[in-house]
């Protein structure tokens, strides 16, 4: 005959206690999803429209709803029409947006529709308003194609227009302004001091010429009143009458000899606003063609438009170069000063300046380019491949494999198996080349978002992207686990990696945890469940501190999800001899304790993890007890 | 020449030498004296030197400082001089232009019509400063033997327009002496590009309010000229910088939009 005796080996994961870096803030006000709020006119800390706790709303707010402000009336979020600027934001509050002088609806209105807005040789996909505002700001007629679909189409529309010599009388003088044909018409010339509008504009923000700023501007002056025409000079070849007075010469350049205007080459440049070339500038202060030293005498240059692939040094950065302005902005050069012991120009002030940020420890030790982003971490960690599932099941075995042969050999299981590689506080960032300058964006905090990072050619772009981590321990099957389209999650295959679904509160087992697990023993049977445990590919960051009781609840909870037990029978012979294990007995291994610890530090910030310096908590992170199931029943 | 010859001649070029850098010394101070004179007598200087000094230069001498501090102020700000509703970052007020409360949810604006607003608050800024410089000139043109009618009501306007941020003052004022002038208003303009990073600002509050979040990549290479910082923060603000890297003008605001909690924020 021989005594039974069930123990019941179970992990048992406590958070890993870290120091958080919290940002000095004045505390506004926020809520979590469970607590009981008001609409807020007005908060204690004057944020307007809050759904917020009620002794969060000020004293002199209007009201203090017990409803959402979504359902409020003066709350209610709609359409805010600017009609001065011509702008529209979503999301406004019915009293914000007329208080503050704007028009609110519920719906879209009609006025909010973008469209194209060509302004010279530039684009703005705006609304109608704004674009006869912008439109205003340089002097030119409305040109608005609501048809346009989006904002590409509506820069290639702009690309389109043609570019040439302006020609027209001004104070009895022949003169010329190199813009578009549309440009060039009597409304646009009279009372313009602009020369040109251009480069492609995906919002708004348009530009005339800049060439230098000055500090003091009238506010109210205006310039170019232009003179009816009298006796019109014969026409030189390809000119068009545009109006009386005015003709328009394709393709030519405003220095042209044969145009007889008072306009001719010099030997400055300039640099023009949405350009990234460097230009000759005639005498009357239009652009010409695109700065090369070696064309400054040259009559032909100074005539006809040259195309930026037939100047200069083509395809290059062209960076201080003394005698090429040819600059290249995805290459990183554009226009600018010479500055103070930089490369000066043969000719004018103006060089291709260089934006691109030297190699350096942010920028990884290599040279980026402007415009140029990639990712990092608070740790070392390799973006030059996006993991995969295999990947990360790889480094799982990986670590777990060369933890467990330090364990046999007296040594401890050392920070890298703790999660060094996803440690607590750690978080993403995206680093940017920007003007020579490496600027860091960090990612959400909570690794609640990831960086990503694609490179081609030697160009990275990297980007911020949501961790979609929620529903991971919710999912039974690798399939639906790994699918990329719902979820960033990984699959861990093996018994030992199987999720129990929060068993136990973290410190006892109860009837009711028991009957649970039984539960899910039933789905593996019918087939609802695969044996592995499907987890987050980035384990989030938890909130598992706080000051008052329940702070750390829901962190306590997500780690809990890896909480397991295992049955294991002893037996013990009725004369003599010791306990000795018959059955499960793999669960009393260090090597499946060890797995399991991996499965809770997948969960998140769980387990005997370290955080982003390296320290680990004042405790293991996890614990492993043994109890009589026997006394259970 | 012989050995004593030579020592004197190398003396009295050491004497020359030292001399002449003691007048250097001189010179340099003086000039210095007559800056710091300058400055702080400006615009009064003109009444010193016995010229009179324009009222309109005089304002426009007196009000620009007051321009450039309003202008500073509101830009690292989020558009507000004394604004409510806002983070503490590296010590500084920085107001929300979108908030929410919640978790997972886009922001609801908090200012919008913003180039107004900050017209608006720019021109109550000047307005003290105004009453103060119209003031100054009916006293200084008093003490020019002027007599002095109006500039009692003093009225600040401001406009912000691409590249230009005017100002126009208006106190209707006469002076009387040997002839009369009658000013109505006084008109300022400083070149600056707030205009267009206001308007930035405005279409990353659209896609905050939006879509929860922004790209500043995309302003970056549309705009050469513009460079932003974005810093997400741990409460899930996110704080915003747009600079234009010619001009170095910056404007600064903050937002709180699809904020992500720790885990999964269910607990407040």
């Amino acid at each position: 005959m021989k005594i039974e005796k069930s123990v019941i080996a179970a992990l048992l994961v406590l958070v890993v206690l870290t120091a958080g870096v919290i940002a000095a803030t004045n505390d506004p006000e926020r809520v979590g999803t469970t607590d009981v709020t008001v609409c807020c006119q007005k908060t204690v800390s004057g944020l307007l429209c809050q759904d917020v706790l009620e002794n969060e709303c000020a004293t002199d707010s209007e009201f203090a709803l017990p409803t959402s402000c979504e359902s409020t009336g003066p709350c209610d979020p709609g359409y805010c029409y600017d009609s001065e600027e011509g702008t529209c934001l979503d999301n406004v509050p019915q009293m914000v947006c007329n208080n503050e002088g704007g028009t609110w609806s519920s719906d879209k209105p009609a006025a909010c529709n973008l469209g194209c807005c060509i302004l010279g040789d530039q684009a703005a996909f705006v609304t109608l308003v704004r674009c006869k505002r912008l439109s205003s700001f340089y002097g030119l007629d409305t040109n608005f194609d609501p048809d346009s679909e989006s904002a590409a189409q509506c820069i290639l529309q702009a690309k389109a227009d043609e570019k040439g010599a302006c020609v027209y009388e001004e104070d009895f003088e022949k003169t010329c302004k190199f813009t578009t044909r549309s440009a060039c018409d009597p409304d646009s010339l009279n009372g313009h001091s602009q020369t040109d509008t251009s480069g492609g504009n995906l919002f708004e923000n348009v530009g005339g010429t800049t060439d230098g700023t000055g500090e003091d501007t009238a506010g109210d002056s205006t310039s170019g009143d232009t003179t009816s025409g009298e006796d019109v000079q014969p026409s030189p070849t390809g000119c068009q009458n545009i109006a009386e007075g005015i003709e328009f010469c394709p393709g030519m350049l405003c220095s042209a000899e044969e145009l007889n205007t008072n306009c001719g080459p010099t030997k400055d440049t300039m640099c023009v606003e949405g350009k990234e070339e460097v230009y000759f500038k005639d005498t009357c202060g239009n652009p010409a063609n695109i700065y090369d030293a070696s064309k400054v005498n040259d009559d032909t240059y100074w005539t006809y438009i040259i195309d930026k692939a037939e100047s200069c040094m083509p395809g290059s950065a062209n960076i201080d170069s003394q005698t090429c302005g040819n600059c290249y902005y995805l290459l990183g050069s554009y226009c600018g000063a010479s500055g103070i012991g930089a490369a000066k120009p043969t000719y004018g002030t103006n060089v291709c300046i260089d934006l691109n940020c030297p190699a350096s420890d942010m920028t990884g030790g290599v040279k980026r380019l402007h415009g140029e982003s990639w990712c990092g971490f608070d740790t070392d960690r390799d973006f030059s491949f996006q993991e995969n599932a295999q990947s990360y099941e790889d480094n799982v075995a990986k670590s777990f494999k060369e933890a467990l042969a330090s364990l046999h050999s007296g040594g401890g299981i050392g920070a890298d198996f703790k999660g060094s590689d996803v440690p607590v506080g750690s978080k993403f960032y995206r680093y940017i080349c920007s003007h020579g300058e490496v600027l860091v964006e960090p990612c959400a905090d909570f690794r609640q978002e990831e960086c990503i990072e694609n490179n081609v050619a030697g160009y990275s772009e990297a980007a911020c992207r949501v961790n979609r981590w929620q529903d991971c321990t919710a999912i039974y099957t690798k399939l639906d686990c790994e699918n990329t389209d719902q979820r960033d999650c990984v699959w861990l295959e093996g018994i030992q990696y199987v999720l129990m679904g929060g068993l136990s509160n973290g410190t006892v087992l109860d009837k009711s945890s028991l009957a649970a697990a039984k539960e899910e023993i039933k789905k593996f049977k019918s087939g609802d469940r695969e044996l592995g445990g499907c987890v987050p590919k980035t384990p989030p960051g938890l909130k598992f501190w706080g000051t008052e009781e329940g702070d750390n609840a829901e962190a306590a909870s997500i780690c809990s999800q890896a909480n397991a037990m295992c049955p294991v029978t002893y037996e013990k012979g009725l004369v003599g001899g010791g306990w000795e294990c018959v059955e499960n007995c793999e669960c009393l291994d260090e090597g499946l304790q060890l797995q399991r610890a991996q499965l809770c530090m997948a969960m998140g910030d769980c387990g005997p993890k370290v955080n982003y310096i390296g320290s680990s908590g004042r405790t293991a992170g996890y614990k492993i007890f043994e109890e009589d199931l026997k006394k259970k029943k | 020449m012989n050995k004593n010859n030579y020592k004197q001649n190398l003396y009295r070029r050491g004497m020359e030498k030292r001399g002449q850098t003691t007048a250097y010394i001189i010179l340099a101070i003086v000039i210095v004296v007559f800056g710091i004179i300058v400055y702080f007598l400006y615009p009064r200087i003109g009444s010193i030197l016995g010229t009179d000094t324009q009222p309109g230069d005089y304002m426009k001498a007196c009000i620009a400082p007051a321009v450039d501090e309003g202008l500073s102020i509101i830009s690292k700000q989020g558009g507000y001089i004394d604004p409510e509703g806002y983070i503490l970052y590296q010590g500084q007020k920085v107001k929300y232009l979108c908030y929410t409360t919640h978790y997972y949810q886009p922001c609801y604006v908090q200012q919008p019509l913003l180039v107004s607003h900050v017209e608006k608050e720019l021109s109550e800024y000047l307005e003290s400063k105004a009453r103060t410089c119209i003031n100054d000139l009916k006293k200084y043109n008093e003490e020019r033997g002027y007599e002095v009618i109006g500039g009692n009501t003093v009225d600040v306007d401001v406009s912000i327009t691409q590249k230009v941020v005017g100002v126009t003052v208006t106190a209707p004022i006469t002076f009387k002496r040997d002839s009369t002038q009658e000013f109505r208003t006084f008109k300022f303009g400083k070149a600056s590009e707030m205009y267009s990073l206001l308007m930035t600002a405005v279409s990353i509050v659209d896609f905050e309010s939006t879509y929860g979040d922004s790209e500043t990549m995309i302003y970056m290479q549309y705009y050469p000229e513009l460079q932003l910082r974005k810093n997400k923060l741990i409460d899930g603000s996110t704080v915003y910088s747009i600079k234009n890297v010619k001009t170095a003008e910056e404007f600064t605001f903050a937002s709180r939009s699809l904020a992500w909690p720790g885990g999964l924020g269910f607990t407040a």
